[in-house]
């Protein structure tokens, strides 16, 4: 698939300062328009909360302050980030592992019924076990490591993303089928040139589900998983010690990371599905 | 205009069953089309134009009766990717843009030797838009993009081109004139059509001749020559010989309509 930006208006000369802006500033400028309208809500909640910690007298190891949290936060960011990368890299892991599994698996499906009547009801039986029922298991299977947590998030990334392919796969404009059919086009050019893009929303709409679900599968992994790197195990410990600052800055920092991908993954949409119809404004 | 024969139909039976259900869509269907001729084929909606198109293009396999292309079946001509299609919808896709669409019948099925394929580039020219070469589909007109489809369509300079009104998305201005765009684009390098359409003056106007079908099961009620000069012109659209042509074609669907009051049934498309 070749990404070529679509002209737009603004390509137009003589239109005004914004025809000149160049394409880094404009990506700028629309990134900040994707963060303003999150940013100001979370603004509001934190300013409540402090508002409401102070003026009812909450207890701090029941509900901290925000102020405090972020005193916490910023106080010790290295702390912080460096176990956030840990998650991260292992979510990120997990869900590539889990979108190739799940790709392939929804290729054979789409090639073969038997392959779908065999493998689909496997997946559902993955998809239906809770994710606390194998977390453990992964742990004894796998020792304390990365491989665990990144199974765990490979696992619960691999359902919407399998799902989807195959709905992908089949949603095709059936008249452009029979034009590749009439041509005699073999079934592996119809699934590249055809099946493949036509799955793309769908596949999109997967990883808005499973990429915040990566970081979940991967926190839930440090959770169950004994080792000592990651924000899972940060939540753990500060538990025990009902050190509210820093399990509710465990907590931020995943959301953090959550909106961050949400981000990454609506401005990759937005690149990729330049020519379908949910992002077409008009 | 040789007179030999490109299409033989001949006692096409097509049935459709889902579950317990079946449903003739045509029954005991005899055509012959002669090679360069431009034949419509008209009737209610629901009575198996599409699917006898279907059959013809080798898309469906007939229940009985068979359908020949140049004295073979269409799977030969499929494989000669001397085909064209056109349907209702542009059916481009939308991640290509409009040149690369016009190349995709290139770019499928390498087997076939392409060697009378048309260039392109010219066939942009040729459909006047040479300005959109790198635009994406959704920028385009509803005209515009039934143009690209027929440049698809062009490109392998197919001998039989099949067209499942190809015009009947359009609103009624663009599609007027699309008609004398048909017209003119088929007498340059003048291949067999075969022409779906609800519209009776579209039928009239741009054929040799009409094939009236009935519906359900769909049967050939009559062939009509349309004895019209070529080229055709939009004046003749007033002319006495046309709207004479338009009256009778007119009254034989009224008296087939008449004959089965339940012919307006769900379009059979599997």
């Amino acid at each position: 698939m070749r990404l070529v930006r679509r002209p737009t208006s603004f390509d137009t000369p003589g239109r005004g300062a914004y025809g000149r802006m160049s394409e880094a500033l404009r990506n700028a400028v629309s990134l900040v328009g994707y963060l303003l309208p999150a940013a100001a809500a979370l603004v509001v909640v934190a300013v409540g909360w402090e508002v409401w910690t102070r003026a009812a007298d909450i207890r701090p190891y029941l509900v901290p302050r925000p102020s405090v949290v972020l005193d916490r936060l910023l106080g010790d960011v290295g702390f912080f980030a460096s176990h956030g990368a840990t998650t991260l890299l292992e979510a990120t892991a997990g869900f590539a592992l889990g979108t190739l599994v799940a790709l392939a698996g929804a290729t054979a499906m789409a090639h073969s019924r038997l392959m779908e009547r065999a493998l689909f009801p496997v997946a559902v039986l993955v998809k239906v076990t809770p994710l606390v029922a194998y977390a453990p298991l992964f742990v004894i299977w796998f020792g304390f490591g990365s491989m665990p947590k990144v199974l765990v998030a490979a696992l619960i990334t691999f359902f919407p993303v399998l799902v989807n392919a195959m709905i992908g796969f089949r949603s095709v404009n059936p008249e452009t089928l029979d034009l590749l059919r009439s041509l005699r086009a073999s079934n592996r050019e119809i699934f590249l040139k055809l099946r493949v893009p036509s799955s793309l929303p769908y596949l999109f709409a997967a990883f808005r589900i499973s990429i915040p679900l990566s970081v979940i599968g991967a926190t839930v992994g440090e959770y169950f998983g004994g080792g000592d790197r990651g924000l899972g195990s940060v939540i753990v410990v500060a538990h025990y010690d009902l050190d509210m600052p820093t399990l509710f800055s465990a907590g931020l920092t995943l959301a953090m990371i959550g909106i961050g991908l949400t981000i990454l993954t609506a401005y990759a949409e937005r690149r990729v599905l330049f020519w379908h119809d949910s992002s077409i404004v008009t | 205009m040789a007179d030999e024969s490109h299409v033989e139909v001949r006692g096409l039976r097509q049935v459709f069953s889902s579950g317990r259900q079946t449903l003739a869509a045509l029954d005991r269907v005899d055509l012959s089309i002669d090679k360069g001729s431009f034949v419509s084929i008209v009737g209610p909606s629901g009575g198996g134009k599409t699917t006898l198109l279907r059959a013809i293009g080798g898309l469906l396999s007939p229940t009985a009766g068979s359908v020949l292309i140049d004295g073979r079946p269409p799977a030969s001509a499929q494989r000669r990717k001397s085909i064209g299609f056109v349907f209702q919808g542009p059916a481009l896709l939308p991640w290509r843009t409009v040149i690369s669409n016009i190349q995709l019948p290139l770019q499928v099925n390498r087997g076939a030797s392409d060697d009378r394929a048309e260039d392109p580039e010219r066939l942009l020219d040729t459909v006047a838009l040479e300005r959109f070469r790198d635009y994406y589909p959704h920028q385009l007109s509803g005209g515009m993009r039934q143009r690209v489809a027929l440049a698809r369509a062009l490109v392998l300079r197919p001998d039989l081109l099949l067209m499942d009104e190809p015009l009947g998305g359009l609103d009624e201005i663009t599609r007027g004139a699309m008609r004398y765009e048909l017209l003119r684009l088929w007498e340059l390098s003048r291949p067999t059509v075969i022409f779906v359409t609800h519209s009776i003056g579209e039928a009239v106007m741009l054929s040799d001749r009409v094939v009236v079908l009935s519906s359900q099961p769909g049967r050939v009620l009559r062939h009509m020559k349309m004895d019209l000069p070529r080229p055709r012109t939009e004046e003749m659209e007033f002319s006495d010989d046309f709207l004479s042509l338009v009256r009778e074609l007119r009254r034989t669907l009224e008296i087939d309509r008449s004959a089965a009051p339940s012919s307006q049934g769900p379009d059979i498309r599997p």
